[in-house]
């Protein structure tokens, strides 16, 4: 690889001219398809232009980067993306989405890589305990004793017209949380204890 | 002006209902003189969390959302919501599902099973969007409303990143509400309660909570929260006023956390709209439940001029 301007040692100055990324056997060439069905964006056209980066409020904090995402989703590199504790950093602000140039959603490619990440048990427990306290109780963040009195004081009920006050909808909860296996693999993956 | 009463199935959410109450109260009591009635959205559950539920699998994150759709749609009514999360999972799904025929399908598969059926027939709306809105309430009714306006106080709007992003895929009527670069319909809605909205640097960054990001590393988070509340308190904000309890609640305990993990201190008093309207309607601060908000209140009401 000769040019009128290169470096020095002809070995770097190939290496450097080689536009192309190979990720070699790292590669999975369905991952790509496969975030693009789940996210429902066309990742593909991602042109790593990086106003996602500059857009997104955890990359000055952290070593995430949601372009690199959108390369590796690209070259098919299913491993790298589900092993990243990166993946997780993502605030899920859209900001990225909303200006991104090529119309893509990167937020959801994120949302999906995560949700192929989960389906091999690669997920951080608070996400699992947030399943399990809608299990039990229909919500996420589940009343207490303090709130029933200050609900109380304001003139509410001490249980809000959702499942608190009416647990007969909680069956139908479990049922939908059991079809789709989440409820197990909370289970699962909690109990592993991590 | 029209004096119709709006009618809306009302969902809570988790966190007004559960951590921040007098939230729940002002909604249903300011709404009483504006004309919007919330009427209790019975076996409502969890929107679920668009972010720490929809990254673990986004099927049973439409499914559960579809369930709280049905409920409404057993009304026949529209929903109302005070949670700009609540608003990504119950407005979102809505949107997909009415739009996605296989995706519908999908789902009424799976609700089947508990013998619900996802039609399609109802609207979803946040109040903040409503209150904006001139055939439903709109500016000059809401000023109307006033008794005790808060004037001599400067608010900083958080405008939350949910209600409005991803802004390709919402469909709100007219330009004014839609823009996520740089709306003003926040500050718009503040400004005729009396009080000075004030801008700031950067102000629609995320709070710093979502995405499961809280849970997982809270100093990341919170250091997005140190960010904007750098950025506030600079424009010279008494408060900060949100439509969303968890960003409200990652303002306001954050403040505390920020002071345990970074040692900086901060004393900027949160309030969602609807505690700020029905202090300006003349909700007393105990009416209100500002007393259970970890960053004290006090600040921002001895500021208002006439003392309350
Ligand atoms: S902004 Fe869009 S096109 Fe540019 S790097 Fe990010 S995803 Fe790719
Ligand atoms: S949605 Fe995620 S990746 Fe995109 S800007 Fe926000 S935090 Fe960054």
């Amino acid at each position: 690889m000769t040019s009128a301007k290169a470096y020095k040692d002809a070995a770097l100055a190939a290496r450097l001219s080689d536009r192309v990324y190979r990720p070699a056997e790292d590669s999975d060439p369905s991952f790509t398809a496969e975030v693009e069905k789940i996210g429902g964006t066309a990742a593909h056209l991602c042109f790593q232009c990086g106003t996602c980066t500059g857009s997104c409020p955890s990359a000055p904090r952290s070593s995430y980067r949601i372009r690199t995402f959108m390369r590796r989703a690209n070259l098919g590199m299913k491993d790298v993306c589900l092993n990243d504790p990166d993946l997780w950093l993502c605030t899920t602000c859209y900001t990225c989405s909303d200006r991104c140039p090529r119309d893509l959603i990167p937020t959801d490619v994120i949302m999906a890589m995560r949700n192929m990440a989960a389906k091999q048990g690669i997920v951080p427990k608070n996400f699992l305990a947030t399943v399990n306290f809608i299990y039990n109780t229909g919500h996420g963040v589940p009343n207490n004793d303090a709130n029933r009195v200050a609900r109380v004081k304001l003139g509410l009920e001490p249980e809000p017209e959702t499942t608190c006050k009416y647990p007969e909808f909680l069956p139908a909860i479990r049922k939908i949380l059991e079809a789709y296996g989440t409820k197990q693999l909370a289970d699962k993956v909690l109990s592993e204890g991590q | 002006m029209s004096h119709d009463i709006h009618k809306y199935a009302f969902f809570l959410g988790c966190i007004a209902p559960n951590r921040y109450p007098g939230i729940e109260a002002a909604a249903i009591r300011t709404g009483k003189k504006l004309d919007i009635e919330l009427v209790p959205l019975k076996g409502a559950s969890c929107c679920p969390a668009p972010g720490a539920f929809g990254s673990i699998d986004l099927n049973v994150w439409y499914a559960m959302a579809a369930r709280n759709l049905i409920l409404a749609e057993q009304m026949n009514m529209d929903i109302a919501l005070i949670c700009n999360g609540c608003y990504k999972s119950i407005w979102e799904v809505n949107h997909k599902l009415k739009h996605n025929d296989e995706l519908r399908d999908s789902v009424n598969e799976v609700l089947k099973e508990v013998d619900m059926e996802y039609k399609g027939t109802s609207n979803v709306y946040h109040l903040a969007e409503l209150y904006y809105n001139d055939e439903v309430c709109g500016l000059n009714k809401l000023r109307d409303s006033v008794t005790t306006p808060l004037s001599g106080v400067k608010v900083a709007c958080h405008y939350g990143c949910h209600l409005l992003k991803p802004a390709k895929d919402r469909e709100f009527a007219g330009g004014a509400i839609g823009d996520s670069e740089h709306p003003m319909w926040f500050e718009e809605l503040v400004d005729a309660l009396g009080a000075e909205a004030v801008e700031y640097r950067n102000k629609m960054q995320c709070c710093g909570a979502g995405g499961g990001v809280r849970g997982y590393d809270i100093a990341h988070s919170l250091d997005i929260t140190n960010e904007k509340l750098t950025n506030m308190t600079a424009a010279g904000a008494d408060a900060i006023a949100d439509t969303c309890p968890f960003c409200q609640l990652q303002f306001d305990r954050g403040q505390f956390e920020i002071g345990q993990k970074f040692g900086v201190e901060w004393h900027v008093p949160v309030l969602h709209y609807c505690e700020m309207l029905g202090l300006a309607q003349g909700m007393s601060p105990v009416e209100l439940g500002l007393d259970l908000h970890q960053t004290s209140c006090k600040p921002f009401l001895d500021k208002l001029k006439g003392g309350q």
